[in-house]
């Protein structure tokens, strides 16, 4: 029988759904919280209060692949370079935790991660250090420059980049559609070696509900925006402008050959998934782990949507009769 | 209590205690439309609501046959009900003063854009509609909602 793709797909976000980890999740913000103390009580007045971002702070996190990023905005002052701060940042965290977890310089991020625990998990934790731009201007003009640490690829010649995370942040706030399409072009890029940056993929799908009309059911959106990757990838002169620095293109952060190869696979899987639905399945999987417990497109139960917070709040105003 | 809905096989339960608080709010404000948010958390097989509490509403409109209520400050609630007792906001409740339980076409639309709101995580908030008069409470309908119907429990 042929699998109904918009039902497949309602089921992929709701296997993938952060509260089925939430115990999880929880582990993971007590450690971040920690650390986020330990980091004002060392820094005190060189920074201000380090804040959350990443997936998580977006609400596009998916449970099989995940961690929590906390950015620490050090003052002008702090440091005269750069690679001090990182490096500073970096021999905290070693000597604070080093004997309970990994630390590791990551491209713009010290990474920790902790030992497994007595349940076995293992909690991840990206730190990243960023100094404001313009002295005492970080609170009015959230602008950060990131260290890049050298070892990694693109960025070899550069020493740094200046971003404005806050600004991503807002970018993707009270957009819930193009968070789902996000969420699962994430599950496919994860099941398909993770090759796109999951930044990249965010941008294409914000420009492309932006730039044409994505409407209808879930599938129908994700081919929209699968079609609008394909048509634009390869296109000369196309821009995906990273919302916290103007000058950050991050089509540039694939070459050629990249950017051929994306859009072909967009046009492979969309072909695929037309001429035989149950082709779906391989490329945006359930997560096996939690089939069991969806509810959401049953017809028994109390369902509960795909992704988005543990909890619900009302809306703001609304009549009864 | 506990309560039935056949469409859904699933249950409600709500101490009798906890509906007669309700119903002495509904009562205070007779003649006039009175009503709230519910609380409540559901059983591990998503099969089961619980429904453990209620919030007021910080700022409300009540006539004779209209309520309009603001969420308006209720988030940090809301927040803290989750972290602190991992209950969450289940569905709404409201009374019709002298009149039956039956829903209106108003309250099916408050709860049409309650489960499309993209701050509602829940597919199937449920509708309490008390019928009061000046001194009793004369009778209590639950709904669950989907796919825009409302659909009583037994």
């Amino acid at each position: 029988m042929a699998t109904d793709k918009h039902e497949h797909l309602e089921t992929v976000l709701e296997t993938h759904r952060m509260t089925h980890v939430q115990n999880l999740v929880d582990k993971f913000k007590e450690k971040r919280n920690e650390v986020k103390q330990a980091l004002a009580n060392h820094y005190g007045s060189d920074i201000y209060y380090p804040f959350d971002s990443g997936s998580f702070k977006k609400h596009t996190a998916i449970n099989t692949k995940f961690d929590l990023d906390v950015v620490v905005p050090f003052k002008k002052d702090s440091f005269d370079t750069l690679d001090k701060m990182f490096d500073s940042l970096n021999d905290f965290l070693d000597d604070e935790y080093g004997e309970i977890a990994t630390i590791r310089k990551q491209k713009v991020s010290i990474g920790i991660i902790f030992d497994e625990d007595d349940d076995g998990d293992v909690i991840n934790l990206d730190i990243v250090p960023g100094r404001e731009l313009n002295k005492d201007q970080y609170s009015a003009d959230n602008k950060l420059n990131l260290f890049v640490y050298s070892k990694y690829g693109l960025f070899s010649s550069s020493t740094y980049i200046q971003t404005n995370i806050q600004a991503q942040i807002d970018h993707i706030k009270a957009k819930e559609n193009e968070r789902k399409i996000i969420r699962l072009l994430k599950i496919w890029n994860n099941n398909d070696g993770k090759e796109y940056k999951s930044f990249l993929l965010e941008l294409f799908t914000i420009k492309a509900f932006d730039k044409e009309d994505i409407s209808g059911n879930i599938w129908e959106k994700l081919e929209k925006v699968m079609e609008y990757i394909k048509d634009n990838a390869t296109k000369d002169g196309f821009k995906l402008i990273d919302p916290g620095n103007s000058n950050n293109d991050l089509m540039d952060t694939l070459e050629s050959w990249g950017k051929t190869n994306l859009s072909n696979r967009m046009e492979t899987i969309i072909e695929r998934i037309n001429s035989n639905s149950d082709n779906i399945k391989s490329y945006f999987p359930t997560n096996k782990d939690f089939e069991d417990d969806d509810k959401s497109s049953s017809s028994v139960g109390y369902g509960i949507k795909t992704g988005g917070t543990a909890y619900s709040t009302p809306p703001k105003n609304e009549r009864f009769g | 209590m506990k309560l039935h809905n056949k469409h859904r096989n699933v249950e409600l339960i709500i101490n009798q205690e906890l509906l007669e608080k309700i119903s002495q709010l509904g009562i205070d404000h007779y003649p006039n439309e009175f009503g709230g948010f519910l609380i409540g958390k559901y059983s591990d097989d998503y099969n089961t609501l619980f429904i453990t509490d209620y919030i007021l509403p910080k700022s409300y409109k009540g006539s004779r046959s209209l309520f309009e209520r603001s969420a308006k400050g209720t988030k940090s609630l809301f927040s803290k009900l989750f972290k602190i007792k991992k209950e969450i906001y289940v569905g709404e409740w409201h009374t019709h003063p002298n009149g039956s339980t039956r829903y209106s076409d108003i309250d099916l639309r408050a709860m049409i854009n309650i489960e499309s709101s993209p701050s509602v995580n829940i597919k199937n908030p449920v509708l309490l509609i008390l019928s009061v008069s000046e001194k009793k409470l004369n009778q209590a309908t639950f709904y669950i909602y989907e796919n825009k119907k409302l659909i009583p429990y037994e």
